[in-house]
């Protein structure tokens, strides 16, 4: 591990917009839970150099927004390293390097050599290389194919019926109320 | 082994498992002979009743309803009474499963393959992983667990859900060091329902096993109780389902405990009983249940019924019809006799319980199709026609008050001595039929102490059951009315939606729920009370019980629903309340230390899984990992685009389900949205966003332990 240079000193952008920009730099490793503070600083510090020359390029993005593009460059060239004979896309290659150093136990293990292309131990490459992961084992096809069943005369008739009543909402409820006024026409016969 | 479809019930050889004709034949005519004496006997008195005076119209039609109520009502009682015989007997039963297993069998190392389901949609996750850990750790220390593998089957349309899912499972298999044998399986589309979802496992795995076992959300099984599920399945090839008797846990209303309580009290009696008759074509009931696979791909496939939903369409019922299947394959369907190690969560209050009835009713209903079909074994029709009758029982018995109601309003006289006598037996008979079996079931418990040994503890079972008839006699009324709704809903044509089943209470009574579903109920009591006064004053007195139930029924369904159980007073006490199993013991423990972990704001909490896979590096990798990459039309991507862009400038609120959905379902969206939502400036961001950008890391120490309990298994 390289001896914590603190010295920044952006050509372009305001304090206020690099301040901003480090707080969400360091929102965003605490959220690969690296908890090793020191090495957090130095990714932090390290990341803003590359985005301060990256904003004194194109200054019309805020600095917040070349920070984290810088840190998602890092992450590639990292896992790219890592993963190199795995010919990954580059969404899978982030997808799976982040997932492979969580699953290593790379945090909590390894937090120093987080992003650390030239120090990084074997034993933790081979680690993320082989917590790849998928959610269901090999498949192993059939056919599940639903066969007809004879349901006889009387359902052919009745599906007859309700496409007819089913299509026709109107005769469907005439229906219905031809029978509640049969009922009450036969209550009114008896009472009368 | 099996026959083609379509042909006659297929010739089953006398494989291991399938109970001999002659036991079956001879069972069923002593059942059906006494069932059909019992309602022979109630229709001719009813009829002699009746017809003192000749029969009206009416009287035929009161006498035709009544006749398939008393036969249910017979078919009941023979049940319990058979069942409680069984239970008793001295010599152990012939047909009884658990005897084709030596002692030497319970040694065997266990070889063949089994997966373990579990459909869900919606589900609290934690509870669904907190169950499946329990039943993992329980199958582990069995040490037979090589051969199971388990998988999360989710067809959940939820983002938030559907990724709170995959941490879970990922956390878990962490924590088990279970990588290999826990699988998750999101579908994209989730056609067919839970039925499609487990053929879209047999389809995708379905040759890797020779038995699967199907799992509710809420299910539990204890591993001894699997392994041994196994070994019947392997020494009876004759056998296509075991179905296990579930229990209900973990309820903490009055409803829930009651119904706990009547089903560990009356529950086995009642299996006993129906398995002595039901034999070799018992019913699946979906879940706690194991199926050999293969003839199950092979002929248990569900095609769609003629016409459309509710009659017909996809079959909602799916497992009777599927058993039905397995049987006409030639295959036994075989209830297991159990009291320990299956168990289900029940609906918390009478509102959940309808809402879940609604569903069953309109599957049950649409079994109409399948009664008359060709090539079913007798027994499938009569297990159909029971399901049937189960809901349609409820419109008949409001027909029979209705046509009571009318013919109290048109009285002729009865004096003849012949009449009344029969009046009376049949009351006797009917008040025998219904309260007898409890009587015997409860009798029997307080001798033989099968659920409680402790005196102290059976008088409270006896106790709890004088109560919890008065529970039920309050509550029948109301679902006769609700379930006379269901069926007249289903017949007109109003489909149900597949809705998540709520196991808990969020705390407190929803007055508005409560008093919008049953206020109509009151209204009805009150409106048939008041005619009944107008009628005839004897026969509101003779039917005041129910009506009293439908006026009162807000207070009921409030009564029931609430917390006060009566627990602390020993009242509906289960013997998993009170020795808790070990499969359950973990699980709860493992659900209150959840309750303790940190809670982000509401707004925060309630989309946490979108949250974490937004903004948490980890969480983003597995979603994209797990994801199957598509081809993305420009079409598509600008829509994507545009919906993101109003995920990170308005927040999730701001987007419907689908468009949610729609952006969790593309890698390239998943993997933006998160570097778009990192770069941007706190103005540029929704309040949601930038709120959660600030607590995110406050949350928990690990993205992927939030709904799950930290219960590391220490490394071997």
């Amino acid at each position: 591990m390289e001896a914590l240079n603190i010295q920044f000193a952006p050509e372009t952008g305001t304090e206020e917009e690099w301040n901003e920009a480090y707080a969400r730099l360091a929102d965003y490793f605490r959220a690969y839970n690296l908890h090793n503070r020191i090495r957090r600083t130095q990714l932090i510090l390290e990341t803003l150099r590359k985005a301060a020359e990256a904003h004194a390029k194109d200054p019309g993005r805020a600095p917040t927004a070349h920070a984290i593009e810088q840190a998602r460059l890092m992450l590639l060239e990292w896992f790219g390293r890592i993963y190199s004979d795995m010919n990954l896309s580059e969404a899978q290659l982030e997808a799976t390097g982040r997932l492979g150093f969580h699953l290593a136990g790379g945090p909590v293990r390894w937090p120093q050599f987080f992003l650390d292309e030239e120090n990084m131990p074997e034993d933790m490459g081979e680690a993320m290389r082989s917590a790849l992961r998928t959610s269901g084992p090999g498949m192993q096809v059939s056919k599940m194919t639903p066969r007809d069943i004879d349901l006889g005369l009387i359902p052919d008739v009745a599906e007859d019926t309700f496409d007819r009543l089913g299509r026709h909402p109107i005769l469907r409820y005439s229906v219905l109320l031809l029978i509640i006024f049969g009922v009450l026409g036969y209550l009114y016969s008896l009472f009368a | 082994m099996s026959a083609p479809i379509g042909s006659q019930t297929a010739n089953i050889a006398m494989t291991a498992g399938m109970p001999p004709k002659r036991i079956s034949r001879t069972r069923r005519a002593t059942f059906f002979s006494l069932v059909g004496l019992g309602t022979i006997v109630g229709a001719w008195l009813s009829f002699i009743f009746l017809s003192e005076n000749g029969m009206r119209l009416s009287e035929w039609a009161l006498l035709l309803v009544f006749i398939p109520l008393y036969y249910q009502l017979n078919v009941g009682f023979w049940t319990a009474l058979f069942g409680v015989w069984l239970m008793n007997r001295s010599k152990p039963d012939p047909l009884d499963l658990w005897l084709t297993l030596s002692v030497d069998d319970h040694e065997q190392p266990i070889e063949a393959s089994t997966a373990i389901i579990m459909p869900v949609f919606n589900e609290d996750v934690t509870r669904v992983y907190e169950g499946l850990r329990s039943i993992y750790l329980s199958l582990e220390a069995t040490g037979q667990s090589a051969n199971f593998d388990f998988f999360i089957l989710s067809d959940s349309d939820k983002a938030s859900q559907w990724i709170e899912e995959e941490t879970a499972w990922l956390e878990l298999c962490r924590q088990l060091q279970a990588f290999g044998r826990i699988f998750y399986r999101k579908r994209r589309k989730p056609i067919n329902r839970k039925s499609g979802n487990v053929s879209d496992f047999c389809r995708r795995w379905g040759k890797r096993y020779r038995y699967m076992v199907v799992l509710d959300a809420d299910s539990l099984m204890s591993g001894a109780l699997l392994t041994s599920m196994v070994r019947i399945m392997e020494k009876n090839p004759g056998i296509g389902i075991i179905q296990t008797f579930p229990k209900q846990i973990a309820a903490d209303t009055l409803l829930g405990r009651v119904m706990q309580y009547a089903q560990a009290l009356y529950g086995p009696p009642f299996m006993a009983g129906l398995d002595y008759w039901q034999c070799g074509e018992a019913n699946f009931w979906g879940h706690n249940a194991i199926l050999r696979l293969a003839p199950f791909i092979e002929h248990c496939a569900l095609p769609p019924l003629p016409a459309n939903a509710p009659f017909g369409g996809h079959i909602l019922s799916h497992d009777f019809v599927e058993a039905a299947l397995m049987r006409k394959a030639g295959y036994a369907v075989r209830l297991l006799p159990t009291t320990r190690g299956s168990y289900e969560e029940g609906p918390p209050t009478l509102v959940d319980m309808l809402k879940r009835d609604r569903r069953w009713c309109q599957g049950n209903i649409q079994h109409l199709w399948l009664v008359f079909a060709k090539g079913w074994h007798p027994m499938s029709r009569v297990n159909f026609i029971h399901g049937i009758l189960s809901y349609v029982s409820s419109l008949l018995w409001f027909l029979f008050l209705a046509l009571a109601t009318f013919l109290a309003a048109t009285p002729t006289p009865h004096g003849d001595p012949q009449a009344v006598l029969a009046e009376e037996i049949l009351l006797g008979l009917t008040a025998m039929l219904i309260f007898l079996p409890k009587t015997v079931i409860l009798l029997d418990e307080v001798i033989t102490g099968r659920m409680f040994k402790p005196l102290k503890l059976r008088l409270l079972t006896f106790v709890s059951s004088v109560l919890d008839t008065v529970v039920f006699t309050l509550m029948a009324p109301v679902l006769m009315v609700f379930h006379s709704r269901f069926v007249i809903y289903t017949v007109i044509g109003r489909s149900v939606n597949w809705v998540t089943q709520r196991r808990k209470t969020d705390g407190g009574l929803n007055w508005a729920e409560i008093l919008i579903t049953f206020s109509s109920v009151t209204l009805l009591g009150i409106a048939w009370a008041t005619l009944g006064w107008f009628v005839s004053k004897a026969f509101l007195i003779w039917i005041s019980p129910i009506l009293f139930s439908l006026v009162v029924s807000v207070l009921v369904a409030a009564l029931v629903s609430g917390s006060r159980s009566g627990r602390r007073f020993g009242l509906f006490l289960t013997p998993e309340e009170h020795e808790p199993p070990t499969v359950l013991k973990t699980m709860q423990e493992n659900l209150e230390e959840i309750k303790d972990r940190i809670q982000l704001a509401p707004e925060l909490e309630r989309h946490y899984g979108l949250l974490q896979v937004c903004l948490d590096p980890y969480v983003n990798g597995l979603h994209v990992s797990l994801l199957r990459r598509r081809r993305t039309i420009d079409v598509s991507r600008s829509y994507l685009d545009r919906i993101g862009h109003r995920l990170i400038t308005e927040g999730p609120q701001a987007l419907n389900a689908q468009e949610l959905k729609a952006l969790m379902h593309d890698t390239d969206t998943v993997t933006n949205l998160h570097y778009r939502l990192w770069s941007a400036a706190d103005h540029e961001l929704a309040p949601f966003w930038a709120t959660a950008i600030r607590q995110y890391n406050l949350a928990s120490t690990s993205p992927f332990a939030h709904t799950l309990a930290s219960r590391e298994v220490p490394a071997a």
